[in-house]
């Protein structure tokens, strides 16, 4: 059903990498030495793969997402992305990279409670200086697409936990980013909603949206098409589905 | 319960020591306030039901000479004899007696020491209930004929100081202004007469004042000399009204009858008033002074503190808050176990009322402390006159007031953390349902009046700061800086005017000689001390009207008096040698006096500069301690404004994180920050302003040379207080622009 492919065994003619990763390393000072959280990961997603990152719970998978997210650049090794490197440059320069690229979703869905749906949404684009006309416009649309407009209006604690998740997917792509990087996007919801939030993700996906899952559930790696396997902050498998 | 509101208390002990040392700053600060007002308004004399003394008054025109004091103005003065006549014929009060201050020069034992003596009528510790520590009071039998009473009763700390508290000293006799007096009693330990901000060390017979004061022309039957101040006891049930008429229907016909045809030459129109004027009545419960006038500034002062006090309150309601939002959680699952609304708000209040026992017992010193500021910043008279301490009164004051802060400060928190909502904190959002908007809006709203009270108090010390430099500004048309004052008073040792002169003209000469001085001169009214003679005077060739004022403040000076003060003169010549008629002379350094006359003691040695400052000592004590308390009030307000806004980071580190992670820039974070402090300051500040103008405006009449709204002083408050807000919010914003995005999602 699946294959291990070893990164020396890619074939040459593969197109450049979005995200490349090399010798990427993440510790932590504890007790007089350190504690090893990632170690020599090696790395590359393709724009438009979906990828979900597996293992059991303090293997390294939500710390390997925020690096990809560019939200820690406290690591060792090299982080490409798109050609551009993610190491070694100032938080600045780092955030702005993860700011033109990069979506989240979170288990917790991480709505802000004072604000309401459609403010919500409005968020991402007010960091990105969106115009407030194209912004009203953008989060229309995007309200549109979810098929929440009738909840424009409301607050996240008016909202199922389904209802919240969807709008932090809607969220995470209403500045257009190239990657979505999700954590464990269903872990908050029953099956059900975690399905039909998966669905999304898959239509995202279809759109050419590049999305990057942190999961310990097989039924959500299924929708993906490629698992890869953390244990002890090693990888251990990197395997495509069919 | 009791167990665990300490263990709670003792759990999160930093912050638990932080509020009672708050505590402790503002309940202080306002019991030693509270004790000052108490001391000067509140407190009664220590005599039998104080409340039954009454203090008489005597309006209208007087025709003669005055002599009035610090227990009153001359409108509460009667003569000799009106005194006499209306003590001797008294129906209306229970008793009645009267009293009038002098200097004395008091030897004993061979050593000479200037001291404040009181003349008292005979009924006087009667009247007021008083009972000896030693020997015996003053008695209506002590006083047979005018100058026939040599007795003496002394105060009871002379006793202790000059007589180290020897029974035997009743009996012995004492030399007052020359006098031999027998002591023949010694008054109790917490009496010191009834004129409060004098402490008298002697109580002499009223009708010794002739001898006590040999300078002055003896008037024990002159209808037109007024100095006598007098007070009654109401009978039991009797009323001010009952009293009033009673006293005043003798006091007119003695008026009308007496004194009346006396006036000869007091125009008609005069003459009527004087027929028609009344004896008042005041309550007088206090005793009497006219250092009393200091209310304004008193009530003021602790009107300020009360603002510090609010300001404290604020802050620990606040941080109380913040941590019945931390506590949540505990909260709603102690109720699932069972526990009532009211028992948990219960507990929370009992953990306030730990924290307010512990801060008002901690207050006590700080309380002691901001005294003992107070008279270091106090004239010399002040502090030999007044014992101000924290006494019962005040210990209750800081009690209500501590248990008044437990209800301002715990009970809000307390409501507010029991109203968690059992279901959503099961699910893990007690963060959400117990510390949301409203929660961080009332601190929020704590917060800004922080701001505004700062902004008043602010204002308000600013305002009495610049009066104050305004007031030191003055042009006082001498040259003060070098220059010593002090006053000796030789006639009182008996000294003939002849002698006198010839003192005064030696002191004078050998004060010249001594190495530094550079100018000697003399006067017989004190330098800028507040003081005043005045006598009618007459230019020749220049005819008055008849009725005209002739009276004219005068001072008798020695040649080279202008020059020593570095006065120009506008028009003439300094007076000379050549101009000396024998008046009274005088100047320099106790060595020189001892050398001279070691009985002649030397009062009031001091700078000119001293003198300038002590006349507007009570300006200079506002400015100080209003803008220390404004200070203190600024502080603390940053405190609480950094707690809420730090505490405000913390809890929104979700938050924090989420925006970093969805695109904001640390520069943004740091914006939103500022943002919510600056809503804060742009709503308290104009409220502050508006209520600094009012107050202003109703403390005008303490402003010297500017007005309660004086753009400037508005101005240099704002701008202090924007310096400090923006100093309290400078971490919290940095906080917040570093806060990791991963982190801060992993928060809870």
């Amino acid at each position: 059903m699946s294959t291990v492919m070893e990164e020396q065994g890619m074939p040459e003619t593969t197109p450049a990498p979005m995200i490349r990763l090399h010798n990427v390393e993440k510790s932590y000072p504890y007790k007089g030495g350190q504690t090893w959280v990632l170690r020599q990961i090696g790395l590359e997603i393709q724009e438009g793969e979906f990828v979900t990152i597996m293992g059991p719970s303090g293997s390294g998978k939500s710390t390997l997402l925020s690096i990809l997210g560019m939200l820690d650049g406290d690591f060792g090794g090299e982080y490409w992305f798109d050609g551009k490197p993610a190491h070694g440059v100032s938080n600045k320069e780092r955030a702005r990279l993860g700011k033109e690229n990069v979506g989240f979703v979170f288990q917790q869905f991480h709505l802000l409670d004072d604000l309401t749906v459609a403010e919500n949404l409005d968020i991402p684009l007010s960091y990105r200086n969106v115009a407030r006309k194209e912004r009203d416009a953008r989060v229309a649309e995007m309200l549109d697409r979810f098929q929440i407009v009738g909840k424009k209006d409301l607050y996240p604690t008016q909202l199922s936990g389904g209802q919240q998740q969807q709008v932090a997917v809607a969220r995470a792509v209403i500045a257009e980013p190239r990657i979505v990087l999700a954590d464990e996007p269903t872990g908050s919801l029953h099956w059900k909603q975690g399905e039909a939030i998966m669905e999304l993700l898959r239509e995202l996906n279809a759109e050419g949206t590049t999305i990057v899952q942190v999961s310990h559930d097989e039924r959500v790696a299924a929708f993906g098409r490629r698992v890869i396997e953390i244990a002890d902050g090693w990888i251990n498998a990197d395997r495509k589905l069919v | 319960m009791l167990r665990q509101a300490l263990r709670q208390l003792g759990r999160r002990a930093g912050l638990s020591v932080v509020m009672i040392v708050m505590l402790a700053l503002g309940l202080g600060a306002t019991t030693a306030m509270y004790s000052i007002y108490h001391e000067v308004l509140v407190r009664p004399l220590p005599v039998a039901e104080p409340e039954r003394l009454v203090n008489l008054g005597a309006p209208g025109p007087k025709w003669g000479s005055a002599s009035c004091g610090i227990a009153g103005d001359c409108q509460h003065i009667f003569s000799y004899p009106m005194f006499r006549d209306l003590e001797a014929r008294n129906t209306a009060f229970a008793g009645m007696a009267g009293f009038s201050e002098f200097d004395a020069n008091v030897a004993f034992r061979g050593t000479a020491t200037p001291a404040t003596g009181m003349l008292v009528s005979g009924a006087y510790f009667d009247v007021l209930g008083v009972r000896p520590a030693q020997g015996r009071l003053l008695t209506p039998a002590d006083e047979p004929r005018v100058g026939e009473a040599a007795v003496v009763v002394l105060s009871y700390s002379y006793w202790q100081e000059g007589f180290g508290a020897d029974p035997g000293a009743v009996g012995q006799t004492l030399t007052v202004n020359g006098q031999r007096l027998t002591i023949v009693g010694v008054a109790p330990r917490e009496f010191f007469g009834t004129v409060w901000g004098r402490r008298p060390r002697l109580f002499v017979p009223l009708s010794m004042r002739w001898l006590m004061q040999p300078t002055l022309p003896r008037t024990d039957e002159t209808r037109t000399a007024y100095w006598v101040y007098a007070f009654g006891r109401l009978r039991p049930s009797e009323t001010t009204e009952q009293a009033s008429a009673s006293i005043n229907a003798l006091y007119s016909g003695i008026l009308n009858e007496v004194e009346a045809p006396l006036n000869t030459g007091m125009p008609p129109a005069m003459l009527e008033q004087f027929r028609r004027r009344a004896i008042t009545l005041d309550p007088g419960a206090l005793g009497q002074s006219d250092l009393r006038s200091v209310s304004t500034q008193l009530t003021l002062l602790l009107g300020v503190t009360v603002l510090v006090l609010l300001i404290v309150c604020a802050n620990i309601a606040s941080l109380l808050l913040a941590r019945g939002v931390e506590r949540g959680r505990e909260m709603a699952l102690r109720a699932s176990l069972g526990a009532s609304r009211g028992r948990l708000a219960g507990q929370l209040l009992l953990e306030s009322v730990f924290l307010a026992t512990a801060g008002a017992v901690a207050s006590v010193p700080v309380a002691l402390l901001t005294l003992r500021g107070f008279f270091a910043i106090s004239p010399g008279w002040v502090v030999d006159n007044l014992t101000i301490s924290v006494g019962r009164e005040s210990l209750l004051f800081a009690a209500v007031a501590a248990l008044g802060t437990v209800v301002l400060f715990g009970l809000a928190p307390a409501l507010y953390a029991t109203r968690a909502d059992l279901g959503s904190v099961i699910k893990g959002q007690a963060a959400q349902s117990v510390g949301g908007r409203s929660t961080a809006g009332f601190r929020r709203a704590l917060a800004t009046v922080q701001i505004a009270l700062s902004t008043v108090l602010l204002a308000l010390a600013g305002l009495f700061a610049q009066s104050l430099a305004n007031v030191a500004r003055v042009d006082l048309g001498m040259n003060v800086d070098s220059l010593v004052s002090f006053s000796v008073a030789p006639r009182l040792n008996g000294y003939t005017p002849e002698r006198t002169a010839e003192l005064f003209d030696r002191i004078e000469r050998e004060l010249a000689g001594v190495p530094g001085v550079t100018d000697v001169a003399s006067s017989s009214v004190r330098l800028l001390a507040n003081e005043s003679w005045n006598n009618g005077l007459s230019v020749d060739r220049l005819a008055h009207a008849a009725g005209a004022d002739t009276d004219a403040s005068l001072s008798m000076v020695s040649p080279g008096f202008f020059r020593t003060l570095s006065v120009p003169l506008v028009a003439g010549r300094d007076f000379t040698d050549a101009d000396r008629i024998g008046a009274p002379l005088s100047k320099m350094l106790p060595r020189v006096i001892a050398g001279i006359d070691p009985t002649l003691p030397i009062d009031e040695l001091t700078t000119v500069r001293r003198t300038v400052q002590e006349n507007v000592y009570l300006d200079r004590l506002v400015a100080i301690l209003s803008g220390g308390f404004a200070a203190a009030a600024t502080l603390l307000a940053a405190i609480g404004l950094y707690a809420v806004l730090a505490h405000s980071v913390v809890q929104r580190t979700r938050e924090i994180g989420l925006r970093l992670a969805l695109g904001a820039t640390p520069q943004a974070l740091r914006t939103m920050v500022l943002k919510q402090v600056g809503l804060m300051a742009v709503i308290g500040m104009p409220v502050g302003l508006a209520a600094a103008v009012a107050l202003g405006h109703g403390v005008g009449a303490l402003l010297y040379g500017l007005v309660g709204y004086d753009p400037a002083v508005l101005t240099a408050a704002v701008a202090t207080l924007c310096a400090v807000v923006a100093g309290a919010a400078y971490l919290p914003a940095r906080r917040a622009a570093r806060v990791a995005p991963m982190e801060a999602l992993r928060y809870e």
